[in-house]
Formats: structure tokens, sequence, C-alpha cells
């Protein structure tokens, strides 16, 4: 049991990579990618960001402009009630 | 440079409005206050969120779609008398004739409060409107530049805090 334990302790030990592991990964990666491909990637990226962005922001600033313009009719709105209600009330008194 | 902006932008918001405000001092007098500036674009912007089927969102784009801007001023004040009736006759002065005309001026004396309309109208048509309303303790000034579309803005009566108008009986 003892000897089962050393042997698995030993082949799960931690180990550290070699210092140039990460530099050969990415190599490796990079160099199966056709470079067009990647710029093409990168360049659909980019659009999709800046159009999802831009159409966001555009929804963001109708809304403000639909609440603050909703705003002005109910102000302006309240004073003309008041307008009218006290031009019934004197059309009613007559 | 940031100062050039500023004057450009102030200048812009004054030639749009039809008449000028002259309210900044009771800006910082007032408990609430709601100051708006929508220009044309800004209009543009509000009538495509009133997108979709409904009749009255159509209704509401086609009045957006004739205004130039909406400028108000609304002030709520903790006292009594903290505007003058100089800050009123400024603008009432500004209202002139023809163009400007008077529609309807109420008094209320159970809570003295005044509102006028006046409109302002351009070779027979609607092209602008003014709203003074004062109280004791509030004012309010708003002024809608461009084509006022009255017949839709009826249609529209009811809704959005506008008074519904019942047609006259004959």
């Amino acid at each position: 049991m003892d000897w089962l334990e050393e042997q698995l302790k030993e082949a799960l030990a931690r180990k550290e990579p070699s210092a140039d592991f990460d530099a050969r990964v990415r190599r490796k990666t990079v160099a199966t990618m056709p470079r067009p491909v990647q710029r093409w990637i990168a360049a659909a990226a980019a659009v999709v960001v800046l159009v999802g962005g831009g159409a966001m922001y555009r929804r963001h600033q109708e809304e403000q402009a639909k609440e603050e313009v909703m705003l002005a009719m109910r102000l302006v709105g309240s004073k003309l009630n008041r307008v009218q209600a006290q031009v019934q009330a004197m059309g009613e008194g007559r | 440079m940031k100062r050039l902006a500023v004057l450009c932008g102030l200048a812009c918001v004054l030639y749009a409005q039809q008449f000028k405000f002259n309210l900044e001092h009771l800006a910082g007098k007032a408990g609430e206050k709601v100051e708006l500036d929508l220009n044309q674009s800004v209009l543009q912007f509000a009538a495509a969120a009133f997108s979709g089927k409904d009749a009255d969102a159509a209704k509401v784009k086609k009045v957006l779609s004739g205004l130039e801007g909406i400028y108000l001023r609304h002030f709520e004040f903790k006292r009594d008398g903290e505007y003058s009736k100089a800050d009123l006759d400024q603008i009432r002065n500004q209202l002139k004739a023809p163009e400007w005309q008077r529609i309807v001026g109420v008094t209320s004396s159970s809570d003295r409060e005044n509102v006028e309309v006046w409109l302002r109208t351009e070779n027979g048509k609607v092209s602008g409107a003014a709203v003074i309303a004062a109280d004791p303790r509030s004012l309010m000034v708003a002024n809608i530049v461009g084509a006022i579309d009255l017949a839709t803005l009826m249609e529209l009566g009811g809704q959005f805090g506008l008074p519904k108008l019942e047609p006259r009986k004959r």
C-alpha cells in the first residue's frame, strides 16, 4: 500500500513547466492558423463590438430622449389640464 | 477653447428658442427644478423610441417630426416670493404681436395660480407655443418651437398628460 501511495504521489506531483513552455505553445497555436484568417477574425470581432456598442448607445440615447419628452409633455399637460378645468368651470357657471 | 464651445452651445440654444428665459438666477433658489433643452436631434431620437404598431406612438412621432425644439424651465420653491413679477414680465415682453398671441389666460383665486398659453403664427401656420404657469411657490415656462400639429395633438388628448378635448356640440 505504501508503495502504491508513493507511486501515485510521484505521478501526481506538481511539476513546473520548462521556461519556454508558454512560447512554444503560442508558436504552435499561431502557426496552425493561417494569418489572413486571424486578421479577418480580429476585424470581425472589432466590427461586432463597434456595431453592437453603437446600437446599444443609440438605443440608450433614444430612451433617454423619450423620457425627457414625456416629462415635458406631463409638465405642460398638467398646466393645460388646469386651464381646461378652469375654462370648463366658467362655461358651466354661465 | 472650452469657453468657446460653451458659448457656441448657448448661442445654438438661444437661436433655437423663440424667446429667452433669463431665469438662471432662480435655479439656485429652487428646491426642485427641471431644465429641459431638447433640440431637433434629441426630438428625432425620441421619435425613434416611439416605435411599434401602436397608433398613439405613431401620432406622437408625427407631432415630434414637426418640432424643432422643446425648452422648459420648472422651479418649485420652499417659500413664497422667490421669483418676482419682473421675471415674468421680461418673458411676456418678448411675446409680441403680430407673431405671438395669447390664446388663453386663467387665474385661479383658490391657489393663486396663473396660466397663460401663447401661440406663435407665421403665414397663418402655428410655428411655436409658449406656456407660462406661475403660483406663489412654483414657476414653469415652456417654449415649444416648430410646426405644431394641433389636430394630432387633440387626438392624443387624455394620454401622456395632455388634456382630453371633447368635440364641440352644435
